[in-house]
């Protein structure tokens, strides 16, 4: 039997991680493979989000790599312990959720074992013996289609592609994995942390409403305004690569191929001319607002709806009308307030 | 202290997507389309090390120990151009590294090539690479290298101090920032933040960078058995690319003044449910 192994190098399984899984049971579905759900933390204690929305017992297994040296990150002992989790466990494929710590340790392993290696993946399926993979390149203008036919072989998939597993991950036989980690393999040691806290409160991967600013803001106050209309929508703020490099909003912000991969229910670009790099962030939102001055924007190819106009006048009567039929109704604002979003 | 820069030539991501097309001979883009450029984030990691060199030298006045930017590229020989815009903004050296005459490379391969252009020019201190090409995102060859080397690395590096015999990395994250501290020699990769914003060359020093003669390493040169490069490699095949089709119309709201619009684009949003 084939093993499709998900390694999520975390204590909190998020959506993120559980669309990883999804992508690996999507895969060993059709390629008759079983999934094993590897986690590498430092502690097999109090792993938060094992429950899933559904009761359903489910097919996944669920190991821990627990050691106490993995309380911070180090990439050295991540890679070692993925390393032996392989080793012990000979996967054909594993598959690795798009964070910034897992797309670190992915490239390494994959070196190391010798596997190849596919980041930012979309599509996934069996043919026959091998696995067929599409991916995004040139920014998006076009997807590739691979074959991979000797393994291992190592995934990186790309968030919102996938259908997350919603079902209960219960921990196998035996509970813990035993990992060696070496501490004088570390040449890398973490000396500080800065949390950036997402605009508005809401952060941008779990957001349904994304109110998104671009070079045509012309400024910083500009997000200001933004922040007020995603307050209102309660969602979050994003930017493009032009605003977060002109150090108008943090890089945390940035949306697109150089930055986050978002899926909200509503996506409203404001002022974004529309970069194919940008535009790949953004595939998977259900429903794209773009307002714009410029007509000729490429944002208005691919926006469900737009308004051509100067934002400066269109968000601002875009909140008064969203006051004017609240105060009509329940008087409340929708969402957080802006004291609670902070 | 010695820097190298790993760059690479890639097709403009800015061209526009309407002129976008494809070789499927080749599987790839099609020649000719448009600009051939230094990869977006590779030309970050080229500001990085500048500023590496301008900090070193500020702080030290007339330093003892002077840096060196030596830029590396693999490629075919018009891939000099990338390593002519890294003389332009003043890297001190340039060599390319020669993919004539030899199949497609792909992403291990050219981090052993690398690798071994490091050991050349030993001793090197700290290699940077740009996080991911902008043709194929593939994220790879900054790690390879750092696993090939045996070299400490950190991934998504926006900004790079010198300390002692160490690297101060500001790194981000997925909720913000960090700063790690590297062991002597790194890799790191790097990603873009309004730090690291490529600076424009002067015009002086392009005409002198266009002038300059650019040593080529070649693949032999560097490598004992060059053909079990490939043997060894090549795991996942390219079967095709393609355009992915969009067939969206966009729904211009109209409306005689700005309140119109907005009550109108509401409206809409709560029509389509989103709302």
């Amino acid at each position: 039997m084939r093993t499709v192994m998900v390694l999520l190098p975390t204590s909190r399984i998020e959506r993120t991680e559980r669309e990883a899984i999804g992508a690996a049971r999507a895969l060993s579905r059709e390629w008759s493979a079983n999934v094993q759900v590897a986690l590498i933390a430092p502690t097999a204690e109090g792993i938060e989000g094992l429950r899933g929305r559904t009761e359903a017992s489910s097919d996944v297994s669920l190991w821990i790599a627990a050691h106490p040296q993995l309380e911070a990150y180090s990439p050295e002992l991540y890679v070692s312990a993925s390393e032996q989790l392989i080793t012990r466990a000979r996967p054909e494929v594993i598959v690795f959720p798009s964070r910034t710590i897992a797309l670190e340790i992915a490239p390494r392993l994959a070196y190391r074992i010798g596997a190849a290696l596919a980041t930012d993946v979309i599509e996934l399926r069996a043919e026959g013996e091998a696995v067929v993979i599409t991916k995004p390149v040139y920014g998006g203008k076009a997807h590739a289609v691979l074959v991979a036919q000797r393994f291992p072989l190592v995934l990186c998939v790309r968030p919102r592609a996938f259908d997350p597993f919603e079902g209960e991950l219960r921990a196998g036989t035996p509970h813990d994995l035993q990992i060696a980690c070496d501490p004088s393999s570390v040449r890398t040691q973490l000396v500080q942390r800065i949390q950036e806290d997402a605009a508005a409160g809401v952060s941008l991967e779990e957001a349904r409403v994304i109110v998104s600013g671009g070079r045509g803001l012309g400024g910083p106050e500009g997000f200001r305004l933004l922040e007020e209309l995603a307050r209102w929508l309660g969602g979050a703020v994003g930017a493009s690569r032009a605003a977060c490099d002109a150090g108008w909003v943090p890089a945390s912000w940035q949306i697109g191929q150089t930055g986050k991969k978002v899926a909200p229910d509503l996506y409203i670009a404001v002022g974004i001319s529309g970069a194919s790099q940008h535009i790949v962030g953004i595939s998977g939102a259900k429903c794209i607002v773009a307002i714009n001055t410029d007509p000729k924007a490429p944002i208005f190819k691919v926006a469900d709806l737009g308004i051509v106009g100067d934002y400066r006048a269109v968000i601002p009567a875009l909140i008064a009308e969203l006051k004017r039929t609240h105060a009509g109704s329940s008087g409340d604002r929708p969402g957080s307030s802006p004291e609670e979003g902070r | 202290m010695r820097i190298v820069v790993c760059l690479t030539q890639i097709l403009d991501p800015e061209m526009p997507p309407s002129e976008f097309r494809l070789d499927p001979q080749r599987k790839a883009a099609a020649e000719g389309i448009g600009q051939l450029v230094v990869s977006i984030f590779d030309e970050n990691a080229l500001e990085v090390a500048l500023q590496v060199r301008e900090h070193i030298l500020e702080r030290k006045g007339a330093p003892s120990d002077p840096v060196e930017i030596v830029a590396l590229t693999v490629g075919p020989p018009s891939a000099a151009d990338v390593l002519r815009k890294a003389l332009s903004l003043r890297a001190d050296r340039a060599i390319l590294i020669s993919s004539e005459g030899w199949p497609p490379l792909e992403g291990a391969i050219v981090a052993r090539l690398l690798a071994a252009a490091v050991r050349r020019l030993h001793p090197v201190d700290l290699v940077l690479c740009g996080r991911e090409t902008g043709d194929w995102h593939g994220g790879q060859v900054g790690s390879f290298l750092a696993e090939e080397l045996g070299w400490a690395s950190v991934s998504f590096v926006s900004r790079i101090e010198v300390e002692g015999e160490t690297f101060l990395m500001r790194r981000q994250s997925d909720e913000g920032w960090e700063i790690v501290r590297a062991r002597r020699p790194a890799v790191a990769t790097i990603t873009n933040d309004e730090t690291n914003v490529p600076r424009l060359p002067k015009v002086r020093d392009t005409m002198l960078a266009a002038r300059a003669s650019l040593p080529v390493w070649t693949i032999p040169e560097l490598v004992e058995d060059p053909h079990t490069l490939w043997e060894t490699s090549a795991r996942v095949a390219v079967r095709e690319l393609f355009i992915p089709s969009s067939s969206k119309v966009c729904e211009l709201i109209e409306g005689e003044t700005v309140q119109e619009k907005a009550v109108r684009l509401l409206e809409a949003l709560r029509r389509r449910r989103m709302l």
